[in-house]
């Protein structure tokens, strides 16, 4: 058991001093109960077992054994099987962790019924009254640990409690506890938080990373180092994002001063006459309420951080939980902790009836600070809805039939962007994306092009100038390119052609006259590879209809390869 | 009362439409695209153009998904200035080419209209009258803009755009390469009362639409003796 006490000096004296008249409030209390790596434990991953769970390409938890071999969080997935070859690749589930935490809620729920659920694996819930029924905090943060390991098994992944004054401040002691419990004495949390790096603010406050970064690279390292500042000054230069930062490492909460509890007639709820018994037509109604709850908290300019989801059957069965979220819950969100709850609830054996009532109440509420997140060059709700979409139509065409650019390289315009599935990558991931898309130089030593348009020295000499053709075959197409009087042109092995071309015909399609033409640029790729070796002259022919083409000699025919549509 | 009903902005015309390059903009009676519309792009540069007409709205932040296209070419679409990582392929499958109704077609194209901006695709001829008005009334419901490619078949769009008398310039006999090509883009449907044309670089140099102001410098390299 770890309790944080202030050290006795004269500035921390006084900091502890102003911190308890804030802080020691007595419902300011919190616990905070951390599984971490949560997605592990509900995948039931054998204990020791190097397992890591993706989402789009990511990791977003690992098992002790893959951490053990250096996977990390936010690591690409060839990089982590690079590091831990035999690790079990997990498909993230939120679902399934929510499933697998409903035990653990309820079994807290039955000695502390004011919990809120932040995410599967972390919830927190008022000290006061537990602690003082159980004895005090240290008690109380043993009977928890004994709780969790009673529900879900002896944790590989541990379990980690922290009490503090404030959420902020107690999900920072719960992630930092390791084995044992960390209680940070009433009234110490500033003191607490003070020399920890700011970047706990993104970890545990849902504070934007990008402003996090900034904070960093102005010398502000240490959460006190912000705290120490006027709040006046932080609001002024970084808005309403800063000023939440600044209260949350200050150890103020992050309700700020005179936040408002919204009146009852917020709460927005739909009454079944027929009662409901499946899961989706429920979520489905959620959805309608969560659209109107956020559109008529923004009409006011809040956001909804506390949310009660409530439902009732014909029999009187109820359940009712707190979902909680520093950066206000959006609408999509609350449909997820809404699908969580009752689809938990429905398999818990609780329920002998249809649902004839579901209520979503807004428990609190805070000013909007503006979309932060598109503030700081996030994805917008565009880039969500295209998202969105691309996954539905993946389901509808399959992975394949839904496609997104990625950079090859090569020096035919079929060659330089391939296509790639758009399940494979995050589309609102930037880093991803330019990944994805950045130009990459040919790695030296095999530039076997030459011939190349002057004018071009990018990454790839030897490719042909912009414009580019619009209409790109994915195989060439047959033609014939013959001189005045009928011949099939030859090109010799330094590219010349054996006369003018005259006309062009294009897949047995009537000849065009040909009225300009440039080249050759020949090609000479992958000599060094037997099986891909091309060795072939590129022209550009203009027919007399106003068509530009691409015409490749090769094998000692003519191909279209592209057309400039 | 209500509030924020009260309260709300009135929408702003700018709102209900996305922007489209300077060049196309004599083409649109709004100078912009209308959102809630269909335009057909026909003739020798159909796909430049429709590439063209979305450059500017996803450079501003929308969407773009292309289906039933798929010879499309992406650095052409690149150099129209169009941002790839915005850019999306959908490819209808073999089930969808043989439905006769076009039913598989309309489907898909409903569902992309939910998250896209701007939608370019190619009609299938035989789609149904029926499918179509479901099409349509996507497109409005969800203030996209349905961009066509090639013959409209049994669409009859909004505003229907041809691009007519192509020259190519930068080639000769042998030398050179392409600089560019000039297009005249007549758009005519029933919102334009009297037809519209402008002369246009389609690609240009670089490959970007331009307007056709003076003729790009003829390309002849000066031979020079040097001994």
């Amino acid at each position: 058991l770890t309790i944080w006490v202030p050290p006795v000096t004269a500035a921390g004296s006084h900091r502890a001093r102003d911190g308890q008249r804030q802080g020691s409030h007595p419902d300011r209390r919190i616990v905070t109960v951390w599984c971490p790596d949560w997605p592990i434990v509900a995948a039931g991953v054998a204990a020791g077992a190097p397992a890591i769970v993706l989402h789009a390409n990511r990791v977003v938890a690992r098992s002790p054994a893959a951490a053990a071999e250096g996977v990390v969080i936010g690591q690409r997935r060839r990089q982590a099987q690079q590091l831990c070859p035999d690790t079990v690749l997990l498909d993230h589930d939120p679902d399934r962790d929510a499933r697998a935490f409903e035990p653990v809620v309820r079994a807290i729920g039955r000695f502390a019924p004011r919990l809120e659920v932040v995410e599967p694996g972390w919830l927190c819930l008022g000290a006061r009254g537990p602690s003082r029924y159980f004895g005090g905090d240290q008690r109380l943060a043993e009977q928890l640990v004994a709780a969790v390991h009673h529900e879900a098994g002896d944790l590989a992944t541990g379990v980690g409690v922290g009490i503090a004054d404030g959420r902020f401040a107690a999900a920072v002691a719960a992630r930092r506890a390791g084995r044992a419990p960390m209680v940070v004495a009433p009234g110490a949390s500033p003191d607490f938080l003070a020399p920890l790096p700011v970047a706990w603010l993104h970890v545990v406050g849902e504070a934007d990373p990008e402003l996090v970064g900034l904070l960093a690279r102005m010398g502000l390292a240490r959460l006190g180092d912000l705290a120490a500042l006027p709040a006046g000054d932080v609001l002024a230069r970084f808005g309403p994002p800063g000023r939440h930062a600044h209260h949350l490492a200050s150890g103020v909460d992050e309700r700020p001063p005179g936040g408002v509890e919204p009146p009852p007639e917020r709460r927005v709820e739909q009454s079944f006459d027929d009662p409901v018994v499946q899961l989706e037509p429920l979520v489905f109604v959620g959805k309608h309420l969560a659209d109107q709850l956020v559109a008529g908290l923004a009409a006011e300019g809040r956001v909804c951080t506390r949310l009660v989801v409530m439902a009732e059957t014909e029999h009187g069965e109820r359940t009712d939980r707190a979902w909680y979220r520093a950066a206000g819950l959006s609408a999509p969100a609350m449909v997820e902790r809404v699908r969580w709850q009752l689809d938990s609830w429905m398999m818990s054996g609780e329920v002998s009836a249809g649902v004839v009532l579901l209520r979503l109440a807004p428990d609190e509420v805070r000013g909007d600070d503006g979309d932060q997140v598109r503030l700081w060059g996030g994805p917008s709700a565009a880039d969500e809805r295209a998202a969105r979409a691309v996954t539905r139509l993946a389901g509808m065409v399959g992975d394949q039939g839904v496609l997104v650019p990625a950079w090859r390289g090569g020096r035919l315009p079929g060659d330089r962007y391939g296509w790639v599935a758009a399940s494979t990558t995050d589309l609102t991931d930037a880093d991803d994306t330019a990944e994805r898309l950045r130009p990459r130089p040919l790695d030296g030593g095999n530039s076997g092009g030459g011939g190349g348009v002057p004018g071009r020295a990018g990454p790839w000499p030897g490719s042909l100038p912009a414009p580019s053709p619009a209409v790109v075959p994915a195989a060439a197409q047959r033609a014939e390119l013959l001189d005045a009087s009928g011949r099939a042109i030859a090109v010799s092995g330094r590219g010349e052609l054996s006369a003018a071309p005259a006309t062009l015909a294009v897949a047995g399609r009537p000849p065009q006259a040909v009225t300009g033409w440039a080249g050759p640029w020949p090609l000479d790729e992958r000599w060094w590879e037997p099986a891909a070796h091309r060795r072939l002259a590129r022209f550009q022919v203009v027919t007399a209809d106003g068509v530009a083409h691409l015409v490749l000699a090769e094998h000692r025919a003519w191909w279209v390869a592209a057309t400039y549509g | 009362m209500d509030l924020a009903a009260a309260v709300a902005p009135t929408t702003l015309a700018r709102q209900r439409t996305l922007p489209v390059a300077d060049p196309l903009q004599p083409l649109f009676p709004e100078g912009a695209l209308a959102r809630g519309r269909t335009v057909a792009c026909r003739g020798v540069a159909a796909t430049s153009l429709a590439v063209a007409l979305a450059s500017e709205a996803t450079v501003a932040g929308a969407w773009l998904a292309v289906v039933d296209v798929p010879w499309l070419g992406v650095e052409a679409v690149a150099e129209l200035g169009v941002p790839l990582e915005r850019l999306v392929r959908v490819d209808p499958g073999e089930t969808a080419v043989a439905s006769s109704s076009g039913e598989v077609w309309a489907d898909l194209v409903a569902a992309v209209l939910d998250g896209f901006e701007v939608v370019v695709t190619r009609v299938p001829r035989r789609v149904s009258a029926a499918m179509l008005r479901r099409v349509l009334a996507r497109v409005q419901a969800r203030e996209s803009v349905l961009v066509a490619i090639g013959e409209p078949g049994s669409l009859s769009p909004d505003i229907a755009l041809e691009a007519t008398t192509p020259v190519w310039e930068g080639v000769a006999s042998g030398w050179g390469h392409l600089r560019g090509r000039r297009v005249t883009v007549a758009a005519s449907g029933r919102r334009i009362p009297r037809p519209r044309r402008v002369e246009l670089w389609l690609p240009g140099p670089g490959g970007v639409v331009a307007a056709v102001e003076e003729p790009i410098g003829a390309p002849a390299p000066t031979l020079r003796s040097v001994g």
